[in-house]
């Protein structure tokens, strides 16, 4: 490993395989990462139990804890901080992916329909089996995932077809599905329209050990598709035709990538209900705190998605503990001013170097 | 290993639960729980429909969902002091509606935890903090004050249960007695105004004295171009035009609780602004067959709000 420059003068690190990182992308990534850990370090102290990182370290070290030290660490606050940042991994991560697809900053999986298909589904499964098992709920929504995806691709067409065609078709069918969810709340018993409605705006109450270990496994697999799927976003991000030009099978790899990105957007729907926007925030912030393609830009997209449902779920449990606030508005109060300062930031930055 | 001590600490717990717990019960969804036989610490994740019933038969709750920290109701009308009465201690809340604290509940050192049909997806995380009951709630699952004769077994209480259930009888054949006609064979319609006109399902203690004294509810259905509204639920939405043309022998009344009054005066400013005139064309109203309850009162499965009706009815009768 050794530090060089980049074409456009940027510093990088080059490895003796030929892969070459930016160095400022490392950095962010390093200081995200050290943001996830004090935003994990706070919120383990916030809630009724006066209980936090210090015990966490000295039960650890083989100091026991009281009962309701332990129930509040190990029951209720790093599930919910651990399943907080896996969620909004993969959320900013599929944000992330779809962005590319469709060369457009606003793409999400709520603006493709992916996240309205498997709410869909999860709705239309509950009102038909009220006490339906978790593992029917994740292979509901997956379907209805899959389902949007497949009927976005079939009708979106060939490999020629441009990323603005996936946007439209996608809002489309997004909008059918929320009119239909709409419908559904609309004239459902009012008890099933209460809780369909209190899932619907988003919750960590369900994080446990067994739900995140059933997360785990797709994380790791992120990270693998990282690595794969990293180098054909970069082209993607140059246009369909240019992706193309360069060498990139279109017609293999864009499915491949939408799949992917439904199958993580699925995955967090099942656990927390849908955390609308947080798919364009992630990527956009990330991108402020340090401009990267390909397999950077997905990974600080996770990072920054961890952290906005990190944060989201503090404001939510500690600074709010009597307000009713459902985790999508938290985090929308703390992603949506961010994202105001960063894009003011960017177009005052554009100013000064014109 | 960090993973390795909750999973133990876990399974500790949970084989000290089932040694404390006395019997196994069913829930009304199928699901197996151990409960004490004599649960001293309940809380309920509904006031009105659980928690209410089970005060009615002489259960001191420690705690209620819906509940602010320092024991005020979130909505504007606090059910305990509208059907049992003012005075009686309240039990403490556990997080804003929407967001159950487990930490707090915790800390409410509760021995048993009274849910409905609905809360069946947070039973597994509220199970971690004491048994879990699950009691069927929606009309159709359930009738008049079931709930309470149900609750009232589930902690032992079915003593408590058959000595109100006495008096109550005893009150309903004196009723009957002074009443000028016998209402059996008659019909009745409870309606909910909110926005809009909701007919009252059957699992409340109003439908239970109505029932008791002979009325019969009058069948309405979807060829009478009523909307159904998905089945089973506790108030199905009538449309102002066929409420127009109803005509039970006795039609009730009952105006939302957040409406400025539920009164007489208050409901017929709430039903005039969604059928405009009703009490010009209405045959009930023309011929003084309405009768205007307080749904604060006569809602709740429980016997007291069976009382409160055969109290508005005994008043209505004079």
């Amino acid at each position: 490993m050794k530090p060089g420059l980049a074409t456009d003068g940027k510093r990088v690190l080059r490895f003796a395989n030929g892969l070459q990182i930016r160095t400022g992308n490392l950095m962010a990534g390093i200081g995200l990462g050290a943001v996830v850990l004090v935003l994990a370090a706070y919120s383990s102290g916030l809630g009724l139990t006066e209980t936090g990182l210090g015990d966490l370290f000295r039960l650890l070290f083989g100091t026991q804890l009281s009962d309701a030290e332990d129930f509040a660490l190990w029951t209720v606050r790093l599930p919910r901080i651990v399943l907080g940042f896996l969620i909004g991994w993969a959320v900013g991560l599929s944000g992330a992916m779809l962005q590319s697809i469709a060369r457009n900053p606003l793409a999400d999986p709520g603006l493709f329909g992916f996240s309205q298909g498997s709410m869909t589904m999860i709705m239309l499964l509950l009102v038909f089996l009220p006490a339906a098992p978790k593992g029917l709920i994740a292979i509901a929504a997956l379907a209805g995932g899959l389902s949007v995806a497949w009927l976005l691709i079939w009708l979106v067409g060939n490999e020629r077809s441009t990323g603005l065609s996936i946007v439209l078709m996608g809002i489309a069918i997004e909008t059918v599905l929320s009119s239909f969810g709409s419908l559904l709340i609309l004239y459902l018993p009012a008890e099933t329209s209460l809780a369909l409605s209190e899932w619907l705006a988003g919750s960590l109450f369900q994080a446990n050990w067994s739900l995140i270990s059933a997360f785990v496994p797709l994380f790791l697999l992120s990270i693998v598709g990282i690595l794969l799927l990293g180098p054909a976003l970069a082209t993607y991000d140059l246009g369909t035709e240019m992706a193309m030009a360069l060498g990139e099978r279109v017609a293999t790899t864009r499915p491949l990538i939408l799949m992917f990105a439904v199958v993580l957007s699925s995955a967090a729907v099942t656990a927390v209900g849908p955390l609308v926007f947080l798919g364009v925030l992630a990527p956009h912030l990330a991108g402020f705190v340090s401009p990267a393609v390909a397999r950077a830009r997905l990974f600080l997209s996770g990072l920054m998605g961890g952290i906005l449902v990190v944060s989201a779920d503090a404001l939510t449990r500690g600074l709010a503990s009597g307000i009713p606030m459902p985790l999508g508005l938290s985090l929308t109060m703390i992603g949506v001013p961010l994202f105001i300062i960063a894009l003011r930031l960017q177009a005052l930055r554009k100013l000064q170097s014109h | 290993m960090r993973f390795l001590i909750p999973s133990v600490t876990a399974f500790f717990l949970a084989l000290a639960s089932a040694h404390a717990a006395d019997r196994t019960v069913t829930d009304d969804t199928g699901r197996e729980v151990d409960v004490p036989v004599d649960p001293k610490r309940i809380v309920v994740m509904h006031e009105p429909l659980l928690g209410v019933p089970l005060m009615d038969v002489g259960v001191q709750l420690v705690g209620s969902y819906g509940r602010t920290d320092d024991g005020g109701f979130v909505i504007a009308v606090d059910f305990i002091d509208s059907v049992l009465g003012q005075g009686l201690p309240k039990p403490k809340g556990f997080g804003p509606v929407g967001q159950p604290d487990l930490e707090k509940l915790r800390a409410l050192e509760p021995d048993l935890i009274v849910a409905t049909e609905l809360d069946a997806g947070k039973a597994d995380q509220l199970s971690t903090v004491a048994p879990v009951y699950l009691q069927n709630v929606a009309s159709g699952k359930v009738q008049g004050f079931e709930v309470e004769e149900d609750l009232a077994k589930l902690v032992g209480r079915e003593r408590e249960f058959e000595d109100r259930k006495s008096e109550y009888e005893t009150r309903v054949r004196e009723l009957l007695q002074a009443l000028p006609d016998n209402p059996s064979g008659q019909t009745y319609l409870a309606v909910f105004l909110t926005d809009q006109l909701n007919v009252v399902g059957g699992s409340s203690g109003m439908v239970q004295a109505l029932e008791d004294l002979g009325y019969n509810r009058l069948e309405i259905n979807e060829n009478n171009g009523f909307t159904a509204g998905g089945g089973s639920m506790m108030l199905m939405p009538v449309s102002a035009e066929e409420f127009g043309r109803l005509d039970p022998d006795v039609l009730v009344l009952l105006n939302s609780y957040m409406a400025d009054g539920r009164d007489e005066t208050g409901t017929r400013a709430t039903l005039d602004k969604i059928v405009p005139g009703w009490d010009r064309f209405m045959k009930p109203a023309l011929e003084d067959r309405v009768l205007f309850a307080d749904p604060a009162k006569v809602i709740t499965p429980s016997i007291a709000s069976a009382e409160h009706m055969l109290d508005i009815l005994q008043q209505w009768n004079r």
